[in-house]
């Protein structure tokens, strides 16, 4: 089964950025190749939803931390694409060209059709020396899932045409004929071969990349749990994208999988949920995340809702537009999956007493869930202490405000309990709103 | 004094924009020359801020209503004559003549044709005023009190000097002499330049007055009366969104006494339209100009400030609360500074939670009525603020916009009501996606059954 997530998490997550801007992908790719990139874009697009896939992967990653640049030359690779991406029959090298004549005009004016394709078999050959060189060193490794990818790959590379191309010790220029088998070898007769070599080293472009960013950023390597544990452990989680951000601690149980967030408007909830959603969905590619410690049970998918956007062009209010997002994530949880759901100050578009009563529905149906995840933030506090009452699987958390005189100092760390905290009053009176009002009603008089 | 408002405001109405679908400049914009396009604009930038002023010119558009004109000018002559006066005579007769017959000896010897574009210029500045004769005799206004007399008499008298004698009497389609050329040319272009353009204002002016009362009886619109600011009142009889077809009309009164209203109801049932159509409607009377009522009475304010669709400037790095409050804030300092504003207010400081909503709703609410020469527009969605309201101001009408229920799908009538409402939807929408079913289906237990 696939982990699912949507567009709207993503955006929330900042998984993929808009144009190129900090997103988390751009974070992780280092990558030489585009090959690699793809790869890694194909990895942030689905996630895994396999505990035994995602630590297989997570201990590969691990391995390639070590290495500190990618052992082949980035730029054979784009001539190499070029070349393979050209499966036309008639761009073979014909067997008449070999003659006397033909070779004679090819020195006076050089045969595109030819130069294209010696130089995508020159590059190619020194891809598979350069591979062939690379697994002989890897093959000294005890890693286990290392070792079961490079197996595969050793043994093509092994096989009868690759065997004498890959070892590199020629001398000179090829022969013509030489050149019109090679390039038919490539191209067409071991075409798949060819292209599973090529993602191989498109992999290892991807690992390097990942582990380097996990050594330099110092980010840890979770570990996947089975499905059935419905565990989440996190230590020190932070939000990646932060100068100085401030570590929490952050676990669920099936006792305690609905996480009730209180706080005022700056106290950092929404940045404390993207820093927990963004480690949960890393984790769940195998990717190491922003944290000193994480293990968690594998979920079936994540949805967020943190910036939900109005939609007033289509006439649908925020208050409809939240619930439609709420009834997306019922239908994904009667299905009987295990979701990771967040939704940041449920239900504002709306009067307090419809928030309040609408808020406690919603969250004791999904405390019945017991398998699945929640994190929910409200300002409506009264609500938190009826749910307390009703559902025993609900934790209260806040993130507290120190006054410092007449300004707001916010800690970002994560305490137990409920707060009454709110600051919209204060942004108001601190720009002096309301005595600006009255001071000019008292000179009128 | 000119009239005070912002981008904002005009934004949120959409009163300008050639090239803006729906705006209340492309309603009126139906005029047939580029001048009364200017003039058109030049009014909707400043609307007026003088009930004398805005009066009188809104009875120059009546008595337009009452009488059958057309536009008598032909486009092509008026086109050739602002080209024509654009290029400036020379400084004596003299030079005048010698430029002429350059131009003469160059169209023989060379085919240019700068003589005849010169000619054809004058013939038609000739046309058009003896067609603006025309027009002055039909109108025939006599009575000094009459809006449109200092204007047609301006134009009137220019037309009767004696130096001018012979447009009556020259025929377009004969030649000019060579000598009368020179003469007429020298006085069109030079002598008379600012009576000519006096009197291409008037075109134009005239050109504006018929499109606007065509409008006005294409959309049924009707006109306002102005009232001294110090009678502080405004009332207004059906009153509708221009652009909208079968609007639902409203009635709407404010005065000293109940200067604020304070709108709810859901969301769909149409707050941000009559908000709308109340701003549109105070705009385009404090231009003199036919709004969408059956009647209009209303005393003339120093400005105007709505905050409809407050846009997030994410890009500065403020939350949309924040850009609500810094609105807020630019506006109260105009109100305690003594101006007699309308203010709208659409969903305040809906950019945060429903808590800090509801207060700095309250809060901001209460300190904005007690400017009692201002007149407000209020809604909300956190109906408890109406409830607080009701105990602390005594001048705040409060009204909503009602939805029906029929079965189980809400309709709306549009139509203001007295009172705040008791829909509280949010539940039955919650209901009616069936959301707890969905998340109880797995277990055959509700626990509210």
């Amino acid at each position: 089964m696939l982990f699912t997530t949507d567009q709207q998490t993503t955006e929330d997550l900042n998984i993929f950025g808009k144009h190129g801007g900090d997103s988390i992908f751009t974070m992780f790719n280092h990558t030489s190749t585009r090959g690699g990139a793809a790869i890694m874009e194909s990895m942030f697009h689905s996630p895994l939803s396999n505990h035994s896939l995602i630590n297989k992967r997570s201990r590969i990653i691990q391995y390639f931390s070590a290495t500190d640049s990618f052992p082949f030359d980035a730029v054979l690779f784009d001539i190499a694409d070029q070349y393979l991406a050209n499966t036309d029959e008639r761009t073979k090298l014909s067997f008449e060209a070999g003659s006397f004549v033909k070779r004679l005009s090819n020195l006076v004016a050089e045969d595109p059709a030819y130069k294209f394709v010696y130089t995508g078999v020159t590059a190619m050959i020194e891809i598979l020396s350069s591979l062939r060189s690379f697994t002989e060193k890897l093959a000294l490794t005890q890693e286990a899932s290392v070792k079961e990818d490079l197996d595969v790959i050793t043994a093509y590379l092994r096989s009868s045409p690759f065997d004498s191309l890959s070892t590199g010790n020629r001398n000179g220029k090829l022969a013509y004929t030489e050149l019109q088998e090679v390039d038919v070898l490539f191209r067409f007769r071991h075409r798949d071969i060819i292209k599973k070599l090529l993602q191989y080293i498109y992999h290892i472009d991807v690992y390097i990349s990942v582990g380097k960013t996990a050594a330099q950023r110092g980010f840890t390597f979770p570990k996947a749990l089975q499905k059935e544990l419905h565990l989440l452990n996190l230590q020190g989680v932070y939000h990646p994208r932060l100068a100085a951000p401030v570590p929490n601690d952050f676990n669920l149980t099936p006792s305690g999988n609905v996480i009730f967030l209180t706080g005022a408007n700056m106290a950092g909830k929404s940045t404390f949920m993207k820093s927990v959603g963004i480690a949960v969905y890393l984790a769940h590619m195998g990717f190491p995340v922003p944290a000193d410690m994480m293990e968690f049970s594998v979920l079936d998918g994540i949805y967020t809702t943190i910036n939900l956007p109005d939609n007033l062009g289509s006439g649908t209010s925020h208050f409809y537009a939240e619930v439609l997002r709420v009834k997306k994530v019922a239908k994904e949880l009667a299905l009987g999956k295990n979701l990771f759901v967040m939704f940041d100050e449920l239900f504002r578009g709306t009067n307090v007493k419809d928030a309040y009563e609408a808020t406690i529905a919603i969250t004791t149906g999904f405390a019945e869930k017991k398998h699945s995840m929640f994190v929910i933030s409200t300002h409506i506090i009264e609500a938190g202490e009826t749910l307390s009452k009703r559902c025993e699987n609900i934790r209260f958390s806040y993130l507290p405000t120190k006054m410092n005189g007449l300004s707001p100092e916010y800690t970002y760390t994560l305490k137990s309990g409920i707060t009454a905290d709110r600051h919209g009053m204060l942004i108001i009176n601190n720009e002096g709103i309301i005595e600006l009002l009255k001071k000019g009603k008292t000179q009128a008089k | 004094m000119s009239f005070i408002t912002d981008k904002q405001t005009l934004d949120d109405l959409n009163i300008l924009g050639k090239y803006k679908p729906g705006s209340m400049f492309n309603l009126f914009n139906t005029g047939q020359t580029a001048g009364g396009e200017r003039l058109l604009e030049d009014m909707f930038r400043f609307p007026l801020s003088d009930a004398d002023l805005i009066n009188r010119r809104s009875r120059i558009f009546q008595f337009f209503r009452s009488h059958a004109l057309t536009f008598p000018f032909d486009q092509d002559q008026l086109t050739q004559m602002e080209s024509y006066l654009q290029d400036s005579g020379e400084h004596t007769l003299l030079e005048t003549g010698l430029r002429v017959i350059r131009k003469l000896v160059s169209a023989w010897l060379l085919k240019d044709e700068q003589y005849a574009v010169m000619q054809a210029g004058l013939l038609a500045t000739t046309a058009v005023l003896q067609t603006c004769q025309v027009l002055l005799d039909k109108l025939n206004i006599q009575d000094r009190q009459h809006p449109y007399f200092d204007q047609v008499a301006a134009v009137g008298d220019i037309l009767n000097d004696s130096r001018l004698a012979w447009i009556k009497t020259e025929k377009e389609a004969i030649p000019l002499s060579f000598l009368h050329v020179i003469r007429y040319d020298h006085l069109l272009r030079k002598i008379l330049k600012n009576e000519l353009n006096i009197i291409l204002s008037f075109i134009y002016h005239f050109d504006v007055c018929l499109a606007v009362n065509q409008v006005a009886i294409a959309n049924e619109l009707s006109f306002g009366v102005a009232l001294p600011a110090s009678r502080n009142r405004m009332e207004a009889a059906n009153l509708r969104h221009p652009t909208i077809k079968k609007a639902v009309g409203n009635v709407l009164s404010l005065s000293e006494n109940t200067n604020l209203i304070f709108l709810t109801g859901a969301n769909m049932a149409g707050k941000s339209t009559l908000m709308k159509a109340f701003g549109i409607t105070m705009y385009l009377a404090h231009m003199g100009f036919p709004v969408a009522a059956e009647s209009l009475e209303f005393s003339v304010k120093d400005g105007i400030y709505t905050s409809i669709n407050v846009p997030d400037n994410l890009n500065m790095g403020y939350s949309h609360f924040y850009a609500e409050v810094l609105r807020v804030k630019k506006i109260a300092e105009k109100v305690s500074q003594g101006e007699n504003m309308i203010i709208i207010f659409d969903e305040l400081f809906k950019g945060t939670n429903v808590k800090d909503a509801y207060e700095a709703t309250l809060a901001v609410t209460e300190a904005f009525a007690s400017y009692r020469c201002c007149f407000f527009m209020i809604s909300t969605h956190i109906i408890e603020v109406a409830e607080a309201l009701k105990t602390t101001c005594h001048n705040i009408r409060f009204a909503y916009l009602p939805t029906v229920m029929s079965g189980n799908v809400p309709t709306y009538t549009y139509r203001l009501e007295q009172g705040v409402t008791s829909d509280r939807q949010g539940m039955m929408i919650i209901e009616n996606e069936k959301i707890l079913e969905i998340l109880y289906s797995d277990q055959g237990l509700h626990p509210n059954t």
